[in-house]
């Protein structure tokens, strides 16, 4: 039975979000992670997180996407029964574009949402950890996780709220 | 220590005893019969009894025939399961006899084809032929004799009927149709020897009886002689419509055609005048048509014969009304230059015109050369006067036999007929069916169906033809003929009766080719008919003494409104109305069907003010004399101004579910002079006032110009095609980037080779009459369901060759409204369609579950089971061939008319190698895939390739004027290979035949179906257009 | 980040705070049924069983119950199926194509245009499957399934083949893409919950999400990547569908330019549906402050734009019938104008061509009143274009002796009526229970385009 420790600071406004989490990050204090209503531009900048990869995935699942029409037309076609149709060869290849796009378009969009459901860990059953209720509505929230700061609480307390947290909590979360 | 226990088979193995050692290590006690081990029954026997028992179990009469019958092709007469026999027979209905084939499947008949080997039909049937197989199976039928509506055995109907013949006081008189059977005549003979009192009256539905009374005053015969149009250079018709309903119609069709097929070798063609009021066939298919009034006929003729009177000496007759019309005598002079290679004729029933029309044939010596009365036809007998005569004392006499005729409906004395029933107490009626007349006799000894008879005709002259039972009786009826013979006591039955008349008459007139008697009646079942070379006959001189007589008493043109009654190519006289294929068959001319109508002139919808909407008319009491009709009009371009035409055949009360009460009808319209002598065309009297109601009349084609497309109809007159054969050819060009191209030329795909055969249909609009045979012999081949008016009304039937009908306009093409609208009096020309079978076909490129492809020999197939019924294939057919199963036709009493798939009696009809299509998928034209495979494995079996001919579709067999052929287009030494010049090219072939097009070739479908242009004899385009005066 | 002028009118008005968003937003998810949702919703499932009968029918008796006949196979159906599909572009259309360039005064609106292009897809979806003879076969022998028949597949020739993947596609993907949108909302709703029966039905839905940073940045991503998919989806779907005409070969139907001219009609009559509908739920919802008349104006402008286009693109087909020299063609546009169907040609014109060109107007295209009529027009004029290129084309092609009209039946009414039931079914259903703007997306630019910013 461990028990995380977490001090949350509470903003109100992004632009004072991204300076403060500069500064503090600069304090040598790590951010365990902030918590925000609504995208905030710039923000991973800041928290030095690199560029997400899905983009990546989302290409290569459209070649396999391409690939798949491709070879199941060719083999439908042309080569498990051959059928003459409207006096056009086994293989029109003209007559297969379509259906290869769409099945493009189809696997990057499931093959990239899907792998961010899994990386984000967002699932109908996931119980996630709620700093605060707000968070959801309209405030940002920056956790730090006190195992992770040797630094003592009152120091970190004084940090946020110096680069304008509007409070300050605490919150510990029991895992079983 | 233990002993092997020892089991015996009983105690003969204990004992040992030699009965048991003989067999004891034999399986079977007995010899096993294999092999034909003749006299013993053989596993073979055996088999082939469990497989005819099976079929026989499933059906209702199945054995085969009682006697010995010969059936058409090798085969034994066993029924072999899956394998068809094919019976040669006669059509027999009413007045008519055909010679024809029988197919039957496990002992059923399922389809009729015409007999090639008998030169009076050509080979050819007519759509009530094909029809009337279904007829057989029609639940309508009588189940068995019947004495004062209670159903008796035979024997006691027997014994009533002979007591009330010997007690009968006053005459009885027998009724009967044309009766062309020298065999029932004799049976007749002896049964007027037996019975003195009975005299024997014929009559005929549509009667020719004038000109019987004509040819006998003239020539002494009071016979129809022989037309022989195919020799005819000219013909000249007078409002005798000899294609669509006249005398023998298979074989007029034949010959017309072949006087007009052209090809390299022969550029003539015979030239067809016609003068008729209702556009009939034959004015459809003439060069030039004049609609004129029926009252002014017999001027028309009278003043013909003056002119070729004077041209050839012969008498000439003055104080004749003479008419002016450049066409007629446009037709007189080429008559003139065709002497001895011209038929005039002539549809009316008056003798005096007739004996004009005799006239003038003699004067054109063509007596003896395109008409013959040597080979005179014995298939219209009936004497208007001697019935006319019979109706006035039917009801003082002793008693009446109606032998297989309906009088009470389809005479114009029938009302009195009825009426005089009531006060006789004895009356027979040997129909197979319940009918107006029978529902008013006190017995009825009900006929087997011609299916199931044995019987013999003599339809023309030395030309006899066999009828045998395809299968034996459904139910408990019995041959006419049978039933006579056992009234008069004759102790002989009629099969046998048949036999000995044949032996005794016909077999020493044979015996030149057969040695004896028994092998030439085999020969002649097998044939189906048995026609002599010659034929004994005594001089014919012609006396023309009483033309002067005649010609006063020749009706004068009159100004009045007149009334054509006359008979159309689908019900015809009614005696199969309740023939469901029959009345939703679409009339050859108007495309309707379930009905009859008031066909008027256009001119004359605007005088009465009939608003017309799309398929919609309005009813009009029409009233002659004393008769009156309120029935809807519809207008017919070619019908003549002040003309109004109406067909008989329909308004039946006794016919059954499907004909009772379809149209109106027209028999007691039909004029009765005092002589009883019947006059079809009404000159007075007639009146006709328009109701506001509104009635729908079903049609199938209701746009009716080709609005001037060169893409679909291409045709020339003569005197072009001479100078240039592709004349009246649309050849379109495609451009591209190397300039223009001909469509075939220009392509996306390589294509594909057949390589084994490639499947062809040629038509050749010249040679199709139009009418409308292929689409019955198909609807029979290939389970087509009938649909009823109602679904017809919403444009959904189901036919998968139409004939369209096109009318020309008098619009010089500038306006699109102007070319919708017919001609008033239009060139006609038909023109077959059914699935193109493209090589290309747009159909099978948009299903989207591949459920029609195309086959390795050019056919485009439809997979009923795959087919999930989108209907993009219909859509995207250019030629609208594909029909859809909007409901389920099958097992479905919302369709009882479709009786073929409705009731297990009707079902025996069916095709079994064709599947009945379910609710939701489409169907087509299959250019009769199950024949095609079964050629191919007839062929196989015997190790060879098809021979040309064996394989053929059911349209094409049935062509009475074979302007339909098909064939294997890879074969070169094909009938169509040679008639279209086939090229084959490395992708598919090419016709060579300068006429030889394809409907919408600009779209680089590339059909196997291929048309040959439409030739027109005229010496300038668009005469018919101000011909008319 | 924001390069917002100040100059520009502010898209969400009323002083909203990011807190006021999620009341306004929320509370119509969380309070009680109104009385006039009540009303709309029985008025919409009445329709549903009004049509859920004449569908019966349909599937009882057979096709026939329609009016179709042996040349027109094709009316109602795959008109209805068009036009559905059509109305189903607008919502990809404006979150993707307006999400690539940045056009932020989408935000308001995405989300339940969006929506509306699923149901409207749904809609659509009907027709192919009850326009088949055999649905019960149709609805898997369309796919390529492996079966028994001796392996027999689908023929990839056929551009109803196309349709299948491609609206599948569509349908699947601008789910996906609503979906996404809609889970930080789901979330915001699940933290304000107060009931367990909802937190734990919204918690679900809501895919676990807290708001992280991270997830906020792959968030974006998957957004920017989506649309960038979507975009070319959007156009494809109606291009094929288009071909469903174009590649057959049917005067009226055998028409190259059918792609670009359908893809316009489309986002002409999503943007008129668009506009129906969020005319109506601004009303109820009062949610004036956030789709304000400039919203309306922007999408009004849209509708001159893709009108003006269709205009031209019926012109251009007229000139190309009479310049191609092909006879049938020439005849089959001549029988549009002033065949027997020319009323439905009339009406396409006046409601497509004519009445948008009033958006000229500035006072008109602001107008509200004005503007719902108009797209109501619109609408129904897009209903006649698909009707008149099918009808007008089959009941008079090459021969004409199978020319024949068409008569519909109650069925084909009814079976449309049925769609719309189920349309707005749905579409109450999502008002109600679904947050119909997008919180998230509209709270990020409230600072920078709200009227505290200026």
């Amino acid at each position: 039975m461990s028990n995380t420790k977490f001090i949350l600071g509470v903003y109100e406004d992004e632009d004072i979000l991204l300076s403060a989490i500069t500064n503090i990050r600069t304090a040598g204090v790590k951010i365990h992670e902030v918590y925000s209503p609504f995208p905030v531009h710039g923000i991973d900048d800041v928290l030095g997180y690199k560029r997400s990869k899905l983009s990546i995935v989302a290409f290569l699942f459209g070649v396999l996407g391409t690939s798949l029409a491709l070879t199941m037309q060719i083999g439908m076609m042309g080569v498990d029964w051959p059928m003459i149709i409207g006096g056009k060869d086994f293989i029109p290849y003209p007559s297969f574009v379509p259906v290869i796009f769409e099945l493009t378009v189809l696997l990057a969009a499931y093959g990239m949402c899907f792998t961010f459901f899994i990386v984000s860990d967002l699932k109908p059953w996931a119980k996630p950890r709620i700093f605060d209720f707000r968070i959801t509505d309209d405030k940002h929230v920056m956790a730090i996780d006190l195992d992770q700061n040797k630094i003592d609480v009152a120091k970190i307390d004084q940090i946020l709220k110096d680069n304008g947290a509007s409070e300050v909590n605490k919150k510990t979360f029991d895992e079983a | 220590m233990k002993e092997t226990k020892k089991y015996w088979k009983g105690l003969e193995q204990l004992q040992k005893t030699p009965g048991f050692e003989k067999y004891a290590n034999k399986e079977f006690a007995q010899e096993l019969p294999l092999g034909d081990s003749d006299g013993e029954t053989s596993r073979r026997d055996f088999l082939k009894v469990m497989g005819f028992g099976v079929a026989a179990a499933s059906l209702a009469a199945c054995e085969t025939p009682i006697k010995k019958a010969i059936p058409y092709v090798k085969k034994p007469v066993n029924v072999d399961p899956t394998i068809a026999n094919y019976f040669a027979s006669t059509y027999s209905s009413g007045s008519d006899q055909t010679s024809v084939v029988v197919k039957t499947r496990e002992g059923r008949p399922i389809k009729i084809e015409g007999n090639k080997l008998s030169s009076v039909t050509g080979g050819g049937t007519s759509a009530q032929i094909e029809a009337s197989v279904l007829s057989l199976y029609d639940q309508e039928r009588l189940k068995g004799p019947a004495a004062q509506g209670k159903g008796v055995s035979w024997e006691e109907l027997d014994a009533n009927i002979k007591s009330e013949l010997a007690t009968a006081s006053g005459p009885i008189y027998l009724v009967t149709n044309s009766l062309s059977s020298p065999s029932t005549r004799k049976v007749i003979e002896g049964f007027k020897n037996k019975y003195a009192s009975l005299s024997h009256v014929t009559y005929d539905q549509n009667s020719v009886s004038g000109q019987l009374d004509a040819n006998l005053t003239v020539f002494g015969k009071r016979a129809l002689p022989s037309y022989d149009y195919s020799k005819a250079k000219t013909i000249v018709s007078f409002g005798y419509d000899f294609l669509g309903t006249g005398v023998n119609t298979p074989l007029a069709n034949k010959q017309f055609a072949e006087s007009r097929r052209l090809s390299a070798s022969k550029k003539e063609m015979s030239r067809l005048y016609s003068f008729e009021s209702i556009l009939s066939l034959t004015g459809a298919n003439a060069d030039y048509r004049t609609p004129i009034r029926a009252s002014e006929q017999g001027a028309y003729i009278t003043s013909l014969y003056n002119v070729i009177a004077k041209e050839t000496g012969g008498q000439v007759i003055d104080g004749l009304p003479s008419i002016d019309n450049q066409i007629l005598s446009k037709s007189a002079n080429d008559l003139l230059h065709a002497k001895g290679s011209s038929i005039v004729v002539s549809g009316s029933n008056d003798a005096n015109i007739q004996m004009f029309v005799n006239a003038i044939n003699i004067m054109l010596g063509n007596i003896g050369a395109t008409i013959d009365f040597e080979r005179h036809q014995n298939i219209r007998s009936g004497d208007d006067k001697a019935f006319g005569q019979f109706v006035k004392q039917l009801s003082s006499a002793g008693g009446v036999i109606f032998y297989n005729c309906n009088p009470v409906y389809d005479h114009p004395l029938g009302s009195k007929i009825a009426a005089s029933l009531k006060n006789i107490s004895f009356s027979v009626a040997t129909t197979d069916r319940m009918d107006e007349t029978n529902s008013l006799v006190s017995y009825l000894a009900p006929d087997n169906h011609y299916l199931e008879a044995w019987n013999d005709f003599e339809p023309v002259h030395g030309k006899y033809s066999l009828s045998q039972p395809a299968i034996s009786n459904l139910f408990n009826t019995r041959q006419v003929q049978d039933s006579l013979l056992s009234w008069a006591d004759v102790g002989v039955n009629y099969y046998d009766f048949l036999r000995i008349n044949w032996a005794e008459n016909l077999a020493s007139l044979g015996k030149k080719s057969i040695l004896d008697f028994d092998a030439f009646w085999e020969k002649c079942l097998h044939d189906g008919v048995f026609e002599l070379e010659t034929v004994s006959t005594d001089e014919i001189d012609a006396d023309l003494s009483g033309l002067g007589k005649a010609a006063f008493n020749i009706t004068k043109p009159s100004s009045f409104l007149e009334l054509i009654i006359f008979e159309n190519g689908t019900v015809g006289n009614g005696i199969q109305s309740n023939n469901p294929w029959l009345q939703e068959m679409s009339d050859p001319i108007t495309k309707a069907c379930w009905d009859n109508y008031l066909t008027i002139s256009p001119k004359q919808v605007e005088e009465w003010g009939i608003e017309l909407g799309d398929m919609t008319t309005q009813m009009v009491n029409l009233t002659v004399n004393d008769q009156s009709l309120k029935l809807p009009v519809l207008p017919q371009p070619g019908q003549r101004y002040g003309t109004v035409g109406l067909a008989i055949g329909y308004g039946r009360s006794v016919a059954g579910k499907v004909g009772n009460q379809v149209g109106f009808n027209a028999y007691p319209m039909i004029n009765v002079d005092e002589g009883g002598q019947l006059d079809f065309n009404i000159y007075a009297n007639v009146t006709v006032e328009p109701t506001d109601e509104v009635y729908a009349i079903a049609q199938t084609q209701t746009h009716h110009t080709f609005m001037g497309r060169g893409n679909v109809i291409q045709e020339a007159t003569l005197s072009e095609y001479q100078k240039d054969p592709q004349a009246g050819r649309h050849m379109p060009k495609i451009a591209t980037s190397e300039g223009f191209k001909k469509p075939t030329a220009v392509s996306l795909w390589k294509g594909h080779q057949y390589a084994n055969h490639h499947w062809g249909l040629m038509i050749d609009l010249n040679s199709c009459t139009g009418c409308g045979t292929c689409s019955i012999a198909c609807q029979t081949e290939n389970n087509i369901s009938v649909i009823g008016k109602k679904e017809v009304l919403n444009r959904r039937d189901m036919a998968w060759i139409r004939i369209d009908r096109y009318y020309s306009s008098d619009s010089n093409g500038d306006s699109y409204a102007d070319m919708e609208i017919a001609a008033e009096n239009p060139e006609v020309t038909f023109q077959p369609m059914m699935c193109q079978h493209c090589n290309n076909a747009s159909c099978e490129t948009v299903c989207p579950v591949a459920a029609t492809t195309h086959s390795s020999e050019g056919l485009n197939q439809m997979t009923y089971n795959r087919c999930i019924g989108t209907r993009y294939c219909a859509n995207n057919c250019p030629y609208k061939v594909r029909r859809f199963n909007w409901f389920k036709f099958h097992d479905n009493e919302q369709f009882g008319d479709n009786l073929a798939m409705n009731n297990d009696l009707g079902k025996m009809v069916l095709n079994p190698d064709v599947t009945v299509r379910s609710r939701g998928v489409i169907e087509k034209c299959s250019f009769c895939v199950q024949r095609i495979q079964a050629g191919k494995l007839e062929a196989k079996k015997e190790g060879r390739r098809p021979v040309d001919g064996e394989i053929t579709t059911a349209c094409a067999t049935s062509c009475p004027s074979e302007a339909l052929v098909f064939g294997d287009m890879k074969d070169p030494k094909s009938r169509i290979s040679k008639m279209l010049q086939i090229k084959s090219m490395e992708k598919g072939v090419e016709a060579q035949e300068p006429r030889a097009y394809h409907v919408l070739e600009e779209l680089r479908e590339m059909p196997n179906v291929w048309y040959l242009t439409k030739i027109r004899n005229k010496d300038e385009k668009k005469e018919a257009a101000n011909a008319h005066s | 980040m924001s390069s917002e002028s100040v100059i520009r009118e502010p898209l969400i008005t009323g002083g909203k705070t990011v807190h006021d968003v999620t009341e306004d937003i929320s509370r119509r998810v969380e309070e009680k049924p109104t009385k006039l949702w009540m009303l709309a919703m029985t008025i919409s499932l009445g329709l549903l069983a009004i049509g859920a009968y004449t569908v019966f029918l349909l599937l009882w008796e057979g096709i026939g119950m329609w009016g179709l006949n042996k040349t027109v196979g094709w009316a109602w159906d795959i008109t209805n199926f068009v036009w559905w599909v059509g109305i189903g572009h607008a919502g990809t259309l404006i979150s993707a194509i307006l999400l690539l360039f940045r056009q932020r005064w989408r935000m308001s609106i995405n989300r339940a245009a969006e929506a509306m292009t699923i149901f409207a897809v749904i809609c659509a979806l009907q027709f192919p499957i009850l326009h088949t003879g055999r649905p019960w076969l149709a609805i898997y022998w369309m796919f390529p399934l492996p079966n028994t028949f001796g392996s027999l597949w689908v023929n990839f020739n056929s551009p109803l083949l196309w349709d299948v993947f491609a609206i599948s596609t569509y349908f699947l993907v601008s789910l996906i893409f609503w979906y996404i949108g809609l889970i930080p909302d789901f979330a915001t709703i699940r933290d304000r919950a107060k009931n367990k029966i909802s937190k734990s039905i919204y918690g679900a839905l809501s895919f676990g999400w807290d708001g992280a940073a991270k997830t906020w940045s792959r968030y974006e991503t998957v957004a920017l990547v989506l649309a960038g998919l979507a975009t070319p989806l959007v156009l494809s779907v109606h291009t094929i569908v288009s071909m469903d005409f174009a590649t057959s070969v049917i005067p009226g139907w055998h028409t190259t330019i059918f792609p670009p001219y359908f893809v316009a009609g489309a986002i002409f009559s999503g943007f008129a549906m668009v506009l129906t509908l969020m005319i109506v739920t601004r009303k109820v919802y009062k949610l004036e402050d956030y789709i304000t008349i400039q919203h309306l104006e922007m999408m009004n402008i849209v509708i001159i734009i893709t009108g003006s286009i269709v205009g031209v693109a019926y012109l251009t087909e007229l000139f190309i019938a009479w310049y191609s020299g092909v006879e049938a063609e020439q005849y089959a546009f001549l029988n549009r104008a002033t065949g027997p169907y020319w009323w439905a040609y009339a009406a396409m014109m006046t409601c497509n061509v004519v009445s948008p060109q009033l958006f000229w107007f500035k006072k008109i295209r602001t107008n509200i009143a004005a503007t719902f009529v108009l797209s109501i027009v619109v609408n129904i004029g897009m209903w006649f274009e698909r009707f008149v290129i099918i009808v007008t084309s089959l009941h008079r092609d090459f021969l004409p002796s199978s020319w024949a009209m068409f008569y519909p039946t109650f069925v084909d009414v009814g079976v449309y009526v049925f769609t719309f039931g189920l349309f707005f079914t749905c579409f109450f259903l999502f008002a109600k229970f679904f947050p119909v703007i997008n919180m998230a997306e509209v709270k990020s630019i409230i600072k920078t385009t709200g009227e505290k910013a200026k």
